[in-house]
């Protein structure tokens, strides 16, 4: 928190016996007063602006979506050979080698192979840089989802987004700098740890935000308190905090407070004016499916998410999927059941804001990723359990826009789809490329905490050099 | 000049064995310790060369032979540093010896290279410009510091003031004077028991003219049952304390609050400090042991706990890493942990060390074991039925061994329970568990070891802990940690002359709450007119100068608000926890829908914010808003942000708006007119009269809100109206 070094404490610092300048770590820390969301400059140049971060809730399988693998139709029928070896999730049952559900064409110029889950993302093809050589440590969803959102599978660390908005503050402070949009069907397993700021201070932690009425806690009173009574309110709390202050030379913290009221009061007009679609056009609802089902829920909250980052939102997530099992990607029971419904619901959204984000000019500033806490294996739940177990040894992400190659795969997993093998990327190394393309350096951006210098990656992370554009 | 030759001479005249010995004490080793042996020493010596020992030394490394005795300038070592490649740049920095090192060095080899009998160089010996060393300020000894001799006695009312005031007087500058009796009874009020006096309190003290009246107002306090609910409350804080797991299924653990009560009453009997780390490292393991001293040991159980971890196996680790750090943190203010893959970067704690003290906590039901014990010991194994505790497997655990840098699949050789060894008199393994003892007592002893009075740490760090929590902030500014990374010590005789008398008076904690209360120093004012240079020179208050305005943390925010709008329950002491309303938008983030949250009645929902339950996948959003902490980890010291949500919190929040209707609703009860109304409104909410001008802004704010609330209720949300911006001004929110 070098920030708050001012040139007060220089000046004290080489002043009389150097006992102000042993405290330096006191000065340093934000005052109470400072806002702790305002914008600060990168460690260089950034490429992106902004992060939507498309969470694939419960874990989509790859050789189904984007990690073409012809050789599961040579084997089908077989077990995963013994040589394999992997943590069989849960306990379940191990069935055997099973091909796509659905057929992979080429996309775009670039021909990239896309399953016919996302048929409309296809079209974005030459958009997209598809990673399919991720990796991860946990097979569970709980610390797999802790770990995708935080880097590490303990709970009560800072997640991606609070360490931007750390980084980097916000464009807007009238709304909040980090949001978080859930699935209506529920939170991702372990909860408020998955946007928490962990040992950062609490302004960093993501904000729940609900696609209508009120997006957020506590923007509205009682019913009959409207917007004049307020003023009324917030005048008589000015006059009486004025005549407090006045008495109390020096009271930074309570000047900073009284604004702080005109700022709430802006974000009550700001937060409903984000997620008020009435402004938008017949087209771009069309576009995006909202109105329609099953794509209304989710089309609304890529809409938004448009126009959070068009607002200057810094980092925005979007849940597909929510609760537990089949209400996510969790698919256990059938990955055509499954994913087929779960892709019919976001396939449509996404490739709306990819159109949408583009034609605004907005793409080339906004990083698109995609990606769920893991993969799934492979093989089968069983002879007639057309399923798939959790695999956090391969699995495939995307990332589209601010400063990404488009068109192209990295990385490879063996010929099965089961393990990463070449150019593998582990979430640290995929954390340290988001933040590069925020301009921030993974090693450089650090918060002091308990005597260690943390960071995202901790002493881990590379940025993954050949999918930046 | 003077002094290099001065250095010559010394080299000169040192002919004999221990003139040799001191000489390489006073020059050599200094040179070795701070710039060479952090790469060249045993175990993965760089450059395979080890300086840590004579046999090292001349044995060379991997380019040969480094030094020729007698011959500086034919010696490797000598030429390298020289040339300015070693010691090697750090981070892009070059980093090379002084010239007055080299000297040293260069004359060292030319006069034989001699290296004392038996001497091996330790790394962790002493303080260099990179690390802290067993030397290290809060390593030494603590010594009784004299009281410093005051210029004007009249300004000491405790020693307290005098090591306060011998630092303004080197500056010429004065304290600020005594803060008014209005401002005195909330701060203190607020400072022991979390809750704001009410107008009469507040009355009764200004009208008490007794000498005393300050003296008798902190007994009372202290004497409160609320003390112990206030002060508790920041120890659970250190403790990490919630009552789930976290994770998928974030289990409720029952009897969680039990501890929380133990901590409650703890503070509240003045149990003395010792004895309140013995009771809750190893209270199955006293002599006297009891059902509360095994309560006491839930500090080991409130870690997050994953049921379903990637490796069962491996997570044993991550479980121990949360032992060794809460206990660490919490007692020591050392931040041991940063030793589990390696030597400790800036201070004297070997990994080692690390595996020592996980040792003790090995002995414990760390391995995997039945979901439904939720991590802990069957209640079998702990004697106790409904009690969330800790125990021992067995008398002998199985052996335990260090990870090469962290990593459970590289065990390395085996380590024996033990305490740090930063401690150097203390430095002594433990010994095997007595005659007939179920337990290992490696706890016992590591607890025993904390509580020792030769060890300085666990003194220090609590006495800092009492004034941190009286000022906002410590006399070590990182009360939760000690080392180098962390802040030295403001007034570090005050900090000594406080864990000497910490020591001395039976750990009692309130003993030290008193010399602190009634020192000047704490009942100054904290806007004094005037000292703007003070302002500017000093801005953190880092010589006391002053007192510093705080706001109000969550809970007594919270507890204000229900006092105000005269709902509180102060009277129900201890149980089960509360869960608190929380709104429909909050509770979307949990997994579990429908039915999965269910609120306490109302009536629960009125006790103290202490008694709200802690859930880690949900924790209360009014509280997280006003930085209440994280839960996962220890925290000494909560932040204290200034974000527009909290503004929105306090305007818009149901929880708060019935407060401020449940306030209007009993003004309104006596009908006294305008003015008798408005009156009474500022005594419940702020405890005074309001001035003139602000019963004039109060009356054309009460007009005109009835006039646009026209309707039924009209008088009653006016009225509301105007508590509820009583609740959010400054002067309710902050405590000067």
């Amino acid at each position: 928190m070098g920030a708050g070094f001012s040139g007060l404490a220089l000046t004290s610092m080489l002043a009389g016996d150097g006992f102000f300048s042993r405290h330096l770590g006191a000065a340093e820390r934000p005052a109470s007063s400072g806002s702790p969301l305002a914008p600060r400059p990168p460690h260089f140049s950034p490429r992106a602006r902004s992060v939507i971060f498309l969470m694939m809730n419960g874990g989509p399988s790859q050789v189904d979506t984007f990690d073409h693998k012809p050789a599961l139709e040579r084997y089908a029928g077989q077990p995963l050979p013994a040589d394999k070896t992997y943590i069989n999730s849960g306990g379940r049952k191990v069935g055997f080698l099973t091909p796509a559900f659905r057929p992979f064409r080429p996309g775009g110029q670039s021909g990239l192979m896309v399953s016919d889950y996302f048929p409309m993302v296809r079209e974005h093809a030459d958009e997209l840089a598809v990673i399919r050589s991720c990796h991860t440590d946990s097979h569970a969803h709980g610390s797999a989802l802790v770990a995708m959102n935080t880097g590490k599978t303990i709970i009560g660390r800072p997640s991606l987004g609070s360490w931007a908005v750390y980084g980097l503050g916000t464009e807007n402070q009238d709304l909040p700098g980090y949001v978080v949009m859930l699935d209506r069907r529920g939170g991702p397993i372990s909860g408020q740890p998955n946007w928490s700021s962990g040992f950062m201070s609490a302004a960093y932690s993501g904000t729940l935000f609900r696609p209508s009425g009120d997006p957020i806690l506590d923007l509205r009173g009682p019913d009959h308190l409207d917007r004049k009574s307020q003023r009324d309110q917030l005048d008589l709390l000015a006059a009486l905090n004025q005549g407090h202050l006045d008495a109390r030379p020096g009271g930074a913290e309570l000047a900073a407070r009284i604004d702080s009221y005109e700022l709430a009061y802006r974000m009550q007009a700001a937060a409903p004016e984000a997620v008020d679609l009435s402004g938008e056009s017949p087209r771009t609802l069309r576009e995006y499916g909202v109105g329609v089902e099953p794509t209304d829920e989710f089309g609304r909250n890529c809409l938004i998410a448009r126009r959070l980052v068009e607002r200057g939102v810094r980092f925005v997530q979007l849940y597909s999927g929510g609760g537990h099992l089949e209400d996510t990607w969790d698919a256990h029971a059938g990955i055509e059941s499954n994913h087929g419904r779960h892709a019919a619901e976001v396939d449509r959204p996404i490739a709306a804001l990819l159109t949408d984000l583009k034609r605004r000019g907005l793409l080339d500033e906004t990083l698109v990723v995609w990606g769920g806490e893991f993969g799934r294996m492979p093989f089968s739940e069983g002879r007639g359990e057309p399923g798939r177990n959790h695999n956090p040894y391969g699995f495939s992400m995307w990332l589209a826009g601010g400063g990404v190659r488009g068109g192209m795969s990295y990385g490879e997993t063996d010929e099965f789809g089961f393990e990463a093998v070449e150019d593998r990327v582990h979430l640290h190394d995929l954390h340290a490329t988001i933040l590069h393309l925020l301009g921030l350096d993974h090693e450089l951006l650090t918060y002091f905490h308990q005597g260690r210098d943390e960071s995202l990656t901790d002493v881990f992370g590379r940025v993954v050099t050949d999918i930046l554009a | 000049m003077a002094g290099a030759l001065a250095v010559a001479l010394i080299w000169l005249v040192s002919s004999t064995e221990v003139g040799a010995s001191n000489a390489f004490e006073r020059e050599v080793a200094p040179v070795l310790l701070s710039r060479c042996v952090e790469c060249h020493h045993a175990g993965e010596p760089s450059g395979g060369l080890d300086l840590t020992t004579r046999e090292g030394l001349l044995a060379g490394g991997e380019s040969g032979t480094v030094v020729e005795p007698g011959d500086a300038e034919g010696s490797y070592l000598l030429a390298r540093v020289v040339d300015g490649e070693m010691p090697p740049p750090e981070q892009g920095k070059p980093r090379p010896l002084g010239a007055s090192e080299a000297d040293r060095l260069r004359r060292w080899i030319e006069a034989g290279a001699s290296w004392p009998e038996g001497r091996t160089l330790d790394r962790f010996e002493r303080t260099t410009d990179s690390r802290a060393g067993r030397d290290w300020w809060s390593l030494r000894p603590i010594e009784r510091p004299e009281v410093p001799e005051a210029r004007r006695a009249d300004r000491v009312r405790t020693p307290v003031d005098a090591f306060i005031l011998a630092k303004l007087d080197e500056r010429g500058w004065e304290p600020s004077p005594r803060a008014d009796r209005r401002t005195l009874i909330r701060r203190v009020t607020v400072d022991l028991t979390g809750l704001p006096p009410t107008f009469d309190q507040v009355q009764a003290f200004l009208d008490d003219d007794r000498p005393d009246a300050y003296e008798r107002l902190v007994e009372g306090l202290l004497a409160s049952p609320h003390y112990g609910e206030r002060w508790g409350r920041h120890w659970l804080d250190v403790a990490r304390y919630a009552e789930t797991s976290g994770y998928e299924r974030d289990q409720l653990r029952p009897n969680a609050w039990k501890y929380r009560d133990w901590v409650i009453d703890a503070f509240n009997d003045d149990l003395p400090f010792d004895r309140f780390v013995l009771e809750q490292l190893a209270g199955d393991e006293l002599p006297d042991r009891s059902g509360r001293s095994v309560i006491a040991t839930g500090f080991l159980r409130l870690g997050t706990w994953n049921d379903e971890p990637n490796d069962p196996d491996e997570y044993v680790y991550e479980r121990l890493e949360d032992l060794v750090h809460a206990s660490s943190t919490a007692f020591l203010g050392m931040t041991v942990k940063c030793a589990r893959c390696h030597d400790h970067k800036f201070d004297p704690i070997r990994q080692e060390d690390y595996y020592r003290v996980a040792a003790a906590f090995w002995a414990g039901f760390v391995t995997p074991g039945p979901r439904e014990l939720l991590g802990g010991p069957t209640p079998e194994a702990l004697g106790y039925e409904d009690v969330l505790g800790w125990t021992d497997r067995a008398r002998t655990p199985p052996p335990f061994f260090l990870l090469r840098k962290g990593d459970p699949t590289r065990p390395g050789p085996e380590v024996g329970a033990g305490p740090p060894s930063m401690v150097e008199v203390l430095d002594r393994p433990f010994r095997e568990p007595p005659e007939g003892a179920e337990t290992s007592h490696r706890r016992l002893q590591l607890a025993r070891w904390m509580v020792d009075p030769a060890n300085p740490l666990t003194a220090r760090v609590w006495a800092n802990r009492i004034w941190q929590h009286h000022f906002g902030e410590g006399i070590v500014r990182s009360p939760d940690n000690f080392g180098y990374t962390g802040e030295p010590p403001t007034h570090p005789e005050l900090l000594d002359w406080l864990a000497a008398e910490l020591i001395e008076g039976g750990w009692s904690t309130k003993r030290l709450h008193r010399l602190i209360l009634h020192s000047r120093t704490y009942q100054q004012a904290s806007a004094p007119r005037g000292r703007e240079a003070y302002r500017e020179e000093d801005p953190s208050n880092l010589l006391w100068w002053r007192s510093d305005r705080r706001r109000l943390d969550a809970e007594s925010l919270r507890d204000a608000l229900l006092s105000a709008g005269g709902r509180l329950d102060r009277h129900r002491l201890g149980g089960p926890s509360f869960a608190p309303s929380i709104p429909d938008e909050a509770l979307e983030g949990l997994s579990m829908k429908g039915g999965a949250y269910q609120a306490s009645p109302e009536a629960e929902r009125r006790r103290r914010s202490v008694y709200i339950l802690a859930k880690r996948g949900l924790l209360h959003p009014l509280m997280t808003t006003f930085d209440f902490m994280d839960t996962t980890l220890p925290c000494g010291q909560r932040d204290v942000t200034l974000v527009p949500p909290q503004a929105l919190a306090l305007l818009n929040n149901e929880f708060v708006h019935e407060q401020s209707t449940a306030a209007a609703g009993e003004i309104l009860a006596v009908d006294d007119g305008d003015e008798g109304r408005i009156r009474r409104a500022w005594r419940r909410i702020l405890a005074r009269d309001p001035g003139d001008s602000e019963f004039e802004l109060a009356r054309s704010h009460l007009r005109r809100q009835r006039d646009r609330l026209d309707g039924p209720g009209a008088e009653l949300r006016a009225m509301a109206s105007l508590c509820h911006v009583l609740m959010n001004t400054n002067e309710f929110l902050y405590v000067d």
